[in-house]
């Protein structure tokens, strides 16, 4: 059968309605949590864990497909509407989003945020849907040795990517490596680090890595230094249809379509996934603006805001091509939906497309399904998705530990899990508050284990000699690739870091006297002016020099 | 006048940052043992013999033992030569003030109690210690409304997860066994 015709029964699955509930129940679930601050999607999804144990597959993944997705539009409603200091400024959609949402247009940001999320999402998992049937027939040649060239890859960038520093990513691989080295030893059935405890010789679950890293390590984190008082939200105006104007959707769509073809690419290589995207899209946007709207990038730039969120979402589905084909995640999340898969028993790589069709291609549907419901979801429900901001932060992160805590004591029912949870807990509030990424070492301890079990394969296979794991053009290629990504991509960041340090603070009156400006020359200014999305923009005009509102030209 | 209470901040500034040096250094020094401790732990590890050509059980722990004695050290030359790394930010995080220990040993006192609470008490009212304790300790104002929202989350993960889902979590420990459910 070809592609077309299974991803036809792949829609005969997961439009069955209860798989569209689990969809629904997926996209709901993964909004809520994108949109409360310090959840990301990873936390969602090793909180969510414990559905494994219950649910069927298809169901679970339909479910994780659902919160994958969500996750996404919700963390972009955060970050535009969500007024806190140093937060605004480490991600380029907020940098731009924010600053609109400050100067009264964020009804627009966060409209051109949904929509372009879509837009990617959809042209992303249409290329997923080409793309991954082609890698997974060619990854089916591929031997021990190439496998473990891959896992070299997916390690050493995600350590020397994800984070500040490349040591100190190197520093949170080798913990997690190391946590994946204990319990017996498949091979020879020895024990190792064990300390002689009888439960850690079936090592340590990957649930609770990543719960106790994610979730309980993130709430200690967050406990310990609580921010007080209210957290300032920006309003935005009620009547969803007008929040684009038509020079909006102008200046947005081309960025969308860039966002989608930088995003994909980047997302399926391990190159420091969707950060790299979001700002290879973000200084490509700014480079491509016409002049005029050039000198607003900074200051709430609606491109600035189109671009990284279609790159962010399209990089997102890109992830999952080295997931389903090779079985090789290369982000935090895509490494607990690994180890979600290895709960079933299922083992992701070339062969998940022969052995489980139905599986894989109900997933790949509900993907389409779920960014078509998010659309539904983002836009007219905004309003009600802000009100979850609200949430008392004592509860929020209350209600965080009970979770955690399910979720470890569900992996086996005992309670001396809930110890090892804490002490990965503790051990995890440790690293965030000395700067040391939390992504790589549960990669490392997800992903250790299964290289250790290729390169030994390849070593009975070669009889010991170790140039066999270079033997191959394919594993010269790809070491050769994984020097080049590094590279370019550890340039990228200092790129970005000195960007990001040369922006100097705006104010907001700064930012809608340019932006009053920009639209001075656009053909329709006054059909939404005051009416529409701008209802709550500081009007300059008014306070300041000149006292006319009627004036078209304002004097810059 | 004005002065004394600016000198008074930035010496509590700088004492913070002190104190997350001597703490950043500590850890990392931790990590330069657990690294050692590993690679001597590796040599424990026994090798059935006769499997020659084969990697054994300990090779790669003996590298991942090195990496991270290589890596952390790496992280301790930076740290001496002044590079620190900064806290993560987080929407909900303020850098800017002391860290609260006590709040924060609370909240891990509250999550180790479900080691007792259980099998003593069961999951739902493990649920309500933990979630009230956590919340208090957090800054939540009112004890009656915390412990009413822990017993409702406890009730209805227990509903959801044990009942719904089939996982067996326990609904009564050893201590309240006799409520009949």
């Amino acid at each position: 059968m070809d592609t077309w015709s299974l991803l036809l029964d792949g829609f005969a699955t997961a439009l069955q309605p209860i798989y569209l509930l689990y969809a629904l129940l997926g996209v709901l679930l993964g909004t809520a949590v994108g949109v409360l601050p310090g959840i990301g999607p990873a936390m969602t999804v090793a909180l969510l864990l414990p559905i494994t144990y219950a649910l069927e597959p298809t169901a679970a993944f339909i479910v994780f497909a659902g919160i994958y997705y969500g996750g996404m539009y919700g963390g972009s409603t955060t970050s535009i509407l969500l007024n806190t200091p140093g937060e605004s400024a480490s991600i380029v959609t907020a940098l731009e989003g924010n600053k609109m949402a400050r100067a009264g247009r964020g009804a627009a940001a966060l409209a051109t945020a949904a929509i372009g999320s879509f837009v990617a999402g959809t042209i992303a998992t249409v290329l997923l849907t080409l793309l991954a049937p082609t890698v997974a027939r060619f990854a089916v040649s591929l031997g021990p040795s190439d496998y473990f060239a891959l896992m070299v890859i997916a390690f050493l960038t995600v350590g020397a990517l994800l984070g500040d520093s490349a040591w100190r990513g190197m520093v949170s691989l080798s913990i997690g490596l190391f946590i994946g080295l204990i319990g017996v030893d498949t091979l020879t059935g020895q024990t190792r680090f064990t300390l002689g405890i009888p439960q850690l010789g079936d090592g340590i679950d990957v649930v609770l890595v990543a719960v106790g890293l994610f979730a309980l390590g993130e709430a200690l984190y967050v406990g310990s230094r609580l921010r007080g008082g209210e957290l300032p939200i920006i309003p935005i105006t009620r009547g969803w249809r007008t929040w684009m104007r038509r020079s909006d959707w102008a200046r947005s769509w081309k960025p969308w379509l860039r966002g989608a073809a930088i995003g994909f690419p980047i997302g399926s290589i391990p190159a420091g996934g969707a950060d790299v995207a979001t700002f290879l899209s973000y200084a490509s946007e700014r480079s491509l603006a016409k002049p005029e709207y050039r000198k607003q990038f900074g200051k709430g730039a609606i491109e600035g805001v189109a671009g990284p969120e279609a790159a962010n979402n399209a990089a997102a589905a890109g992830v999952l091509v080295p997931l389903l084909t090779l079985g090789i995640p290369t982000s935090a999340t895509a490494a607990i939906i690994l180890s979600a898969f290895q709960t079933y028993g299922i083992a992701p790589g070339p062969r998940l497309f022969e052995t489980q069709p139905v599986l894989v291609w109900a997933l790949i549907a509900s993907l389409f399904i779920g960014n078509a419901m998010l659309l539904v979801l983002n836009l007219p429900l905004v309003g009600m998705w802000v009100k979850l901001l609200q949430i008392p932060r004592p509860y929020l992160y209350a209600g965080i530990l009970v979770f955690a805590g399910l979720g470890a004591y569900a992996a086996n029912f005992t309670t001396f899990d809930i110890g090892v949870l804490l002490v990965l807990g503790v051990l995890g509030f440790f690293m965030r508050r000395l700067g040391f990424p939390v992504a790589p070492l549960v990669v490392g301890a997800i992903l250790g284990p299964m290289a250790e079990e290729q390169l030994r394969k390849a070593m009975q296979i070669s009889q010991g000699d170790p140039a066999y794991l270079v033997h191959s053009p394919f594993s010269w290629i790809a070491y050769g690739l994984m020097v080049v990504i590094i590279a370019l991509s550890l340039w990228l960041k200092r790129r970005r870091a000195r960007y990001e340090a040369s922006l100097p603070a705006v104010d907001t009156v700064a930012i809608s006297a340019l932006d009053e400006d920009i639209e001075s020359h656009e053909p329709h200014p006054e059909l939404d002016r005051g009416r529409l999305s701008t209802t709550a923009l500081p009007r300059v005009r008014r306070d300041g020099e000149d006292d006319d509102p009627d004036d078209p030209a304002p004097s810059r | 006048m004005s002065t004394a209470p600016a000198d008074a901040a930035s010496q509590a500034a700088s004492a913070r940052a002190r104190a997350a040096r001597i703490e950043a250094m500590v850890f990392v020094g931790l990590l330069v043992v657990l690294s050692v401790a590993v690679l001597i732990a590796t040599t424990t590890i026994r090798e059935p013999p006769g499997s020659t050509g084969t990697l054994g059980a300990r090779v790669v722990p003996y590298v991942v033992g090195g990496l991270l004695l290589l890596s952390s050290l790496a992280v301790l030359i930076q740290q001496l030569r002044g590079h620190f790394g900064a806290s993560e930010a987080g929407e909900d995080v303020d850098l800017e003030h002391g860290t609260s220990w006590g709040s924060t040993g609370i909240v891990v006192l509250a999550f180790l109690s479900l080691i007792i609470t259980i099998p003593w008490l069961g999951w739902p009212l493990g649920v309500v210690v933990l979630f009230t304790g956590a919340s208090l300790a957090l800054g939540a104002k009112r004890w009656w409304v915390s412990a009413l929202i822990g017993l409702g989350l406890g009730a209805v993960t227990q509903f959801l997860f044990g009942t719904l889902l089939g996982l067996s979590m326990p609904v009564t420990g050893t201590l309240t066994s006799w409520i009949g459910l």
